[in-house]
């Protein structure tokens, strides 16, 4: 950097409302190079970089949230609005770019119209010309310069036109505006009132009939259809605006049909859902058995001590379980990413809000729920997007219920105990049986618990649904590339050292004291002695004491203490359930037999006080029936902690789903039995 | 009087006011719905709710208890 370091530099700001090419600016200015900041006391990240080299001028960028006006009605709207007036370690900006839809200027004045009028220094970049242009039409720099007293630039966002127009812009200005003194800047309180906002509108329009031009043409027909547009304009002020976009209304016709629109929005998730699923395993496999060998690499290459194993179990293994979900994370993000982009995720919303809103939801909540099936983690996060304070609490405390990829190990292995071999398909049938409960249950409680959320989440009631429905545009991979590497990248560094750390506690809880277990080896080869080792180190470990602690809770389900073990290690994550009862029922052999040789030893198993069989099918049932509704996720815990402000409600998620588990796993089990299937 | 709740499939309407006692009403005014703008209902969901209506030449999807607070003349 050449910068000198006391020399401050200017620090420009974005505002515009959503659909207005705000963001395809921020990537034109700023290139890919941009980190991201905190909002000190909150969840909302912004983007800030560095203008790019190549326009040579030294200014910080700083990206905000979408908003519509000053008056915040989200936590991410209200942020960005109160990071304009002071943001705590960037101060208050010296230049606000403000983007506006060159088409939708009668809506999308408003907000640089409250930035004008509170005193920023604002330069008006209209977007979108080239969509303007096919209707005939321009918009006059000069007269929306004259009109609204500030500097307007119009720029093409996706084409790059107009930019080094830009550049020279706000140099000029900054160097303007450092001369000048300071203006004083008040936040908008005028907004509050609503007849004044109604004036604002009545302004805009006056200006709104006057800034359009036709573009300079030979050609006689463009002329004639831009005068046709004009006219129909200026009779029309009433209207202020263009009709909708035609091709976008011809997609709507079927996107947004009575009938099929629901059909086909179900059909659009489901395979969303489904490609979380199969798409992604392939890698998923791909990074676990990489993780495996990682660990057997240290294992059989150095000294048997501790520290080998601290290495190996606990950091090789616990990063391992973190980077396990990143495939499937990215490849939801992509989906997601490339439906938002496209305009479609928009009528999702808006298709589906009305069952939601049945159980205290909002339309703007399935896009986090359906997240939910990958990873409670990206899925808490997407819920900023609802407005509603208390539909966000809400969304946020049932994620949890939806049955994360982490517990389908755990069901494949209950799965292939429960059916025969030969009989695969049933297991795909039992699977879908699973999601399909899980769903239910899922829709159950969240009615039930809605009744109370005015208690729980001490927020009003003012729930709403509006939203601006996007014209349909071709999506651009770079930009959902962008975004989908930073989702994944919050991903890993929030509950990367959560689960990694939780990951420690665990092994050194498994490991300790018994820490050189001795053995009979007469008769196996090493990689068998090493597994009985470990079965022998756990059986005497710290966890196994806490397993026998909590077994007198274990047996009215028809579990022990093995079982109690299995689930304390699950904390760390849920699949590390599978492996910690291959340990604990002493599986020795790790070769690919190792699933049929654990569901050997698991058909053998006796509940040691009765000597009766621990797996019988209500038991497994039960365990699967445990895995749906337990909060078993330290990760999903401190991001839920996170999410919320507070410890309140992950406290009560904790304590409302691990009872809930308990309720029905008792149920079930003892149902079952009463039933007489055992 | 009639509101934009109570638009027909593809019916127009011109706004007469905004009832500013309804909560939502603040949001309703800032996308741009004013008194003299004519609104249509382009589209609903299955459930007849949320209704989609164009306004300023971009469509709105909003509840239909919000869209109650869009009087119209």
């Amino acid at each position: 950097m050449t910068t000198d370091p006391l020399v401050k530099v200017p620090l420009i700001t974005l505002v515009g409302p959503p659909n207005s090419g705000k963001t395809t600016l921020f990537n034109t200015l700023s290139g890919k190079n941009y980190k991201t900041a905190n909002y000190p006391g909150s969840t909302v990240e912004y983007y800030t970089s560095r203008l790019l080299a190549k326009y040579n001028l030294s200014a910080e960028l700083l990206d905000s949230p979408g908003i519509v006006s000053l008056l915040p009605e989200s936590i991410d709207e209200k942020i960005s609005v109160d990071s304009l007036y002071s943001h705590p370690t960037l101060g208050i900006p010296d230049l606000i770019i403000s983007t506006v839809d060159a088409c939708q200027l009668s809506r999308h004045l408003l907000l640089p119209k409250q930035l004008i009028s509170s005193g920023f220094n604002v330069i008006i970049v209209v977007t979108m010309n080239d969509i303007l242009a096919k209707r005939g039409l321009k918009v006059s720099e000069n007269k929306l310069k004259n009109a609204l007293d500030c500097d307007v630039v119009v720029i093409n966002g996706r084409s790059k036109q107009g930019i080094e127009k830009l550049i020279e812009a706000i140099s000029l200005n900054l160097t303007q505006t450092s001369e000048e003194s300071k203006k004083i800047i008040s936040p908008n309180f005028y907004a509050h009132n609503k007849n004044e906002l109604v004036d604002t509108f009545n302004e805009i329009e006056k200006i709104v009939n006057t800034v359009y031009e036709p573009t300079i043409s030979n050609e006689k027909n463009n002329l004639k259809s831009a005068n046709n547009e004009l006219k129909i304009l200026n009779n029309n002020i009433s209207s202020n605006g263009f009709s909708p976009d035609e091709i976008t209304l011809k997609i709507d016709n079927v996107l947004l049909h009575r009938f099929w629109g629901f059909l086909i929005f179900l059909f659009v998730m489901g395979v969303t859902f489904t490609s979380i699923f199969w798409l992604a395993q392939p890698l998923m496999n791909l990074v676990d058995a990489l993780f495996a060998e990682l660990n057997s690499l240290v294992i059989n290459n150095f000294d048997q001590g501790w520290f080998t194993y601290l290495v190996s179990d606990g950091i090789i293994s616990g990063t391992g379980s973190v980077l396990v979900f990143v495939p499937q994370i990215l490849i939801l993000f992509i989906i997601l990413g490339l439906l938002e982009d496209s305009g479609y995720l928009a009528r999702g919303a808006m298709l589906i809000d009305k069952p939601l809103s049945k159980i205290g939801l909002n339309g703007r909540s399935f896009v986090p729920m359906l997240s939910g099936y990958a990873c409670a983690i990206p899925a808490m996060i997407a819920a900023r997007t609802i407005p509603n304070r208390r539909e966000r609490l809400f969304t946020i405390f049932i994620i949890p219920l939806m049955s994360c990829s982490a517990r389908l190990p755990v069901f494949a292995l209950l799965i292939a105990y429960l059916i025969p071999r030969d009989q695969a398909w049933m297991g795909g049938l039992v699977l879908g049986g699973i999601y399909l409960f899980s769903m239910i249950s899922s829709i159950v409680v969240a009615a039930i618990m809605n009744k109370f959320t005015k208690k729980i989440f001490n927020a009003e009631d003012t729930s709403s649904f509006i939203l601006e429905l996007p014209a349909y545009r071709i999506p651009k991979l770079s930009s959902v590339i962008t975004n989908t590497y930073n989702s994944s990248k919050q991903y890993i560094l929030r509950a990367g050292p959560i689960i990694l750390g939780f990951s420690l506690v665990l092994w050194f809880l498994t490991f300790f004291p018994n820490i050189n277990p001795k053995v009979e080896s007469a008769g196996l080869n090493s990689h068998q002695t090493q597994n009985l080792e470990r079965s022998e180190r756990l059986e005497h470990s710290y966890a196994s004491d806490l397993g026998k602690i909590i077994e007198p809770i274990m047996i009215p389900l028809g579990m022990d203490w093995r079982i109690g073990v299995s689930l304390i290690s699950a904390f760390a994550a849920r699949e590390v359930f599978v492996s910690s009862l291959a340990l604990t029922f002493k599986v020795t052999s790790e070769t690919d037999e190792d699933q049929s040789t654990l569901l050997k030893s698991l058909r053998t198993a006796k509940i040691e006080s009765t000597g009766e069989q621990l797996f019988t099918a209500a038991t497994s049932l039960g365990l699967i029936v445990f895995f749906i509704f337990a909060l078993q996720c330290l990760s999903t815990v401190a991001v839920s902690k996170k999410e919320t402000g507070g410890w309140k409600i992950p406290i009560l998620q904790i304590v409302i789903f691990t009872s809930l588990a308990y309720t029905m796993t008792f149920i079930t089990v003892n149902g079952l039995r009463f039933l007489g299937i055992n | 009087m009639r509101t934009a709740a109570e638009l027909k499939y593809k019916e127009r309407g011109i706004i007469s006011e905004i009832d500013t006692s309804h909560p939502s009403s603040k949001r309703i005014i800032e996308h741009g719905f004013t008194p003299g703008q004519i609104i249509e209902l382009v589209y609903q969901s299955l459930f007849n709710d949320p209704i989609a209506v164009s306004i300023r030449g971009t469509l709105i999807a909003l509840r239909k208890s919000e869209a109650h607070c869009i009087k119209l003349k």
